[in-house]
């Protein structure tokens, strides 16, 4: 740990502390109360007691909120993994890593008659085993237009985060892939601009609207940035690579959605010159006081699959690829929440497939230690990014397990969830421990632990744990 | 003259014999939720979970009602929870938090805060629309309404409610499962006149005997009766709620 990060953490954690503690004393009520509580009587409360003043609850024009988090992480690797010999071929990082996160992601809104600003960007600032890196960027920035309760019109940078799965969604054809391991994370979003109009019913259809969208994508507009070129590298990000189509594209977007016999249905269409065109249907509703039921399916016309062999000689295949998710929701009369979904990822890699690539980074990497030659370690290296990626395979089950209140206690939250590749057997176990007692804090303290045979997807990730403890602000 | 004397005390007998007849069940809890609020309204409030060692944690909402089956509300405190709103259709349930950026649908029985309140109690609708009466009974000074729910899907599926004869609004409500174990109680307290004819408790107190020791408070304040359209009760309107206050 560098002498930089130790005082920043040293700072940093300060705060946090102090902060907390000041809070935790603030939050106790007075000691009379105290006393009577011990004494088995609730304080008889009262108007006087208990009540909302004015501030609380006048309405600013303007809003300025977010939240500032520390996030220290602890990797174990495991060194003959091909992941591991992918990213460090070269070099020599250890057995364990630590690694300090400070992220910073405020968001921003301001509200005049029918129009409303919206900006929300994260900084972050990360010491890795390689020294000291930053980031920043805008997640979303946009203007809403609301002429009437019907009608809205949205354009600018905005994440649309569209389909009812909970870790996948096949039908966020315009979203950014989301990491099943910690699905709530914010994501950035896209340029574009949309029109939505809605209605409500009385009758078996409750609720319709519709969503149409624009989204560009403009090479080059900002020296050697443009508008939304990631959305056209989403699509390599899929398939493993990409045409390098660098003249400006439009793809338009619709979606109509409908609460119909008590159940959600969404209806999406996109079509246009960045991806090829897809349909995607999805579906959510209550069983009862306790249960909830969802899917999703996505039908990727032409969809472009590209792949590696043993030998480092690249294929491609382009076929209609099918992705569907099924899951559940289900809280026990124990106060258990348990996710249980299915997803069936139609575009992504066959066993085989994914066995080709571990047996080339295994060739490419002896030979890199026989004679110094990093040609095939490197081309597999530069392709880790599409096998590394979240999910990359054909079947998932996905399990979530958290307990509200255990022994009777708020705001404490353990859960452990999984995500067991179906195809090859391997799997990943996430224990965690959410704390959210003082009021605008958050601690978590979480495990990752991948697990599987040689040459299976979690049996070849570089970690053999990660431990990671994030303590997150709200203001 | 037998006869009329048998007549008159037969129908003497049957008068005396029917008294809970003499009280409209229904049209009493009609009226109880019109007393509590406007079928249609805004109002801010205000959840408290108490912990057995006396720690609050406080949570401010405006909320939304329109006829008999919809509910929305938004946090406007704390900052951890700004923005996150609810909505509710019927026994149709959402929850769109702005980090994760779209609604998903929640159950009656999960709370959005912890504690004692769950989404069934903040996001209530008429007792009228979810309950029918059983019996009615008239101790000194007020009713003693059996209330048995109408749906498989609502939370509780049996209250007892006493109710102040005079104001006819509840004074405590017993949660009991079908097979009457008690869930929670709640205690309406602090009468207060919200203008326009409302005048109604302005403090709710909750216990429950599965959680001992926790005690959760819910203030009522400003409560208007206010019309709007009904598409501010969808989930696209979810994100934009913050514009109704």
């Amino acid at each position: 740990m560098t002498t930089k990060t130790l005082i920043l953490g040293i700072i940093w954690g300060g705060l946090l502390c102090y902060s907390a503690v000041a809070q935790e004393q603030a939050a106790v009520l007075p000691q009379a109360t105290v006393e009577a509580q011990n004494l088995g009587s609730f304080p008889s409360a009262s108007s006087d007691e208990y009540k909302i003043d004015e501030s609380e609850i006048n309405k600013k024009p303007y809003h300025l909120g977010g939240y500032a988090q520390f996030d220290p992480f602890l990797d174990g690797f495991r060194s003959n993994s091909a992941f591991y010999k992918v990213n460090f071929y070269n070099q020599k990082v250890g057995g364990t890593v630590k690694e300090y996160n400070f992220e910073l992601q405020p968001d921003f809104s301001l509200e005049k008659g029918i129009a409303r600003i919206y900006l929300q960007g994260n900084v972050s600032q990360n010491n890795t085993y390689q020294g000291w890196s930053n980031d920043s960027r805008l997640y979303q920035g946009y203007l809403t237009l609301k002429p009437s309760d019907s009608w809205s019109f949205d354009g600018g940078k905005k994440a649309f985060k569209w389909g009812k799965g909970y870790a996948w969604n096949p039908v966020a054809f315009i979203d950014r892939p989301k990491d099943p391991t910690d699905p709530d994370l914010a994501l950035e979003g896209f340029t574009a601009v949309s029109a939505q109009y809605l209605h409500s019913f009385h009758g078996r259809l409750k609720t319709f609207s519709f969503t149409s969208i624009v989204l560009p994508v403009i090479y080059n507009l900002y020296g050697n940035t443009g508008v939304n070129e990631s959305f056209a590298k989403s699509q390599s990000n899929v398939s493993g690579g990409s045409s390098q189509v660098t003249s400006n594209q439009v793809n338009a977007v619709e979606k109509a959605y409908f609460l119909l016999y008590n159940t959600d249905i969404d209806l999406i269409f996109l079509k246009g010159q960045t991806k090829t065109t897809r349909y995607g249907i999805d579906f959510s509703r209550n069983i009862g006081p306790k249960a909830e039921v969802h899917g999703e399916l996505a039908a990727i016309k032409d969809f472009q699959k590209n792949f590696v062999d043993s030998n480092g000689s690249l294929h491609s295949s382009t076929y209609n690829a099918l992705n569907y998710l099924l899951g559940s929701r289900y809280l026990s009369s124990k106060l258990t929440t348990y996710i249980l979904e299915y997803y069936r990822n139609g575009a992504g890699l066959t066993t085989g497939q994914m066995q080709d690539y571990f047996s080339y980074v295994d060739n490419g990497y002896n030979t890199y230690l026989s004679t110094g030659k990093a040609a095939s370690i490197q081309k597999a290296s530069n392709m880790s990014s599409n096998y590394g990626r979240n999910s990359p395979m054909q079947n998932y089950l996905y399990l979530r397990i958290s307990q509200d209140q255990p022994l009777g206690r708020l705001y404490y939250t353990p859960a452990i969830s999984s995500i067991m590749n179906l195809n090859d057997g391997s799997f990943q176990v996430i224990p965690e421990l959410v704390c959210t007692r003082i009021t605008n804090w958050e601690l978590r303290f979480r495990t990752y632990v991948p697990a599987g045979a040689k040459n299976t997807e979690f049996g070849e990730k570089q970690n053999n744990y990660r431990v990671e403890f994030r303590v997150r602000r709200f203001f | 003259m037998r006869i009329f004397a048998i007549i008159v005390l037969a129908v003497c007998c049957v008068l005396s014999a029917v008294p809970a007849w003499a009280v409209d069940g229904t049209q009493l809890l009609v009226q109880i939720d019109r007393n509590l609020n406007p079928e249609s309204y805004a109002m801010y409030r205000k959840l408290i979970n108490i912990e057995p060692d006396g720690r609050k944690k406080e949570y401010t909402l405006f909320t939304v009602k329109k006829g008999l089956d919809k509910v929305a509300a938004i946090f406007i405190a704390p900052a951890s929870e700004k923005g996150r709103s609810t909505l509710r259709l019927g026994d149709n349930m959402w929850l769109y938090i702005p980090n994760v950026g779209k609604p998903v649908r929640i159950t009656s029985l999960q709370s959005v805060i912890g504690g004692i309140f769950n989404n069934a109690d903040i996001l209530s609708l008429d007792y009228s629309a979810e309950y029918s009466v059983e019996k009615v009974e008239e101790p000194a000074g007020g009713y003693l309404l059996y209330l048995k729910a109408k749906t498989k899907s609502v939370a509780y599926d049996r209250l007892i409610m006493w109710v102040d004869k005079s104001r006819k609004v509840p004074t405590k409500i017993e949660c009991r499962t079908e097979a009457g174990m008690l869930i929670k109680t709640l205690y309406f307290k602090d009468t207060k006149d919200f203008g326009g004819g409302i005048v109604r408790p302005s403090l709710l107190e909750t216990d429950s005997p599965l959680y001992k020791g926790y005690k959760s408070v819910m203030i009522f304040a400003q409560i208007k009766s206010k019309q709007y359209k009904d598409e501010v009760f969808t989930l696209d309107f979810m994100p934009k709620m913050e514009s109704l206050r």
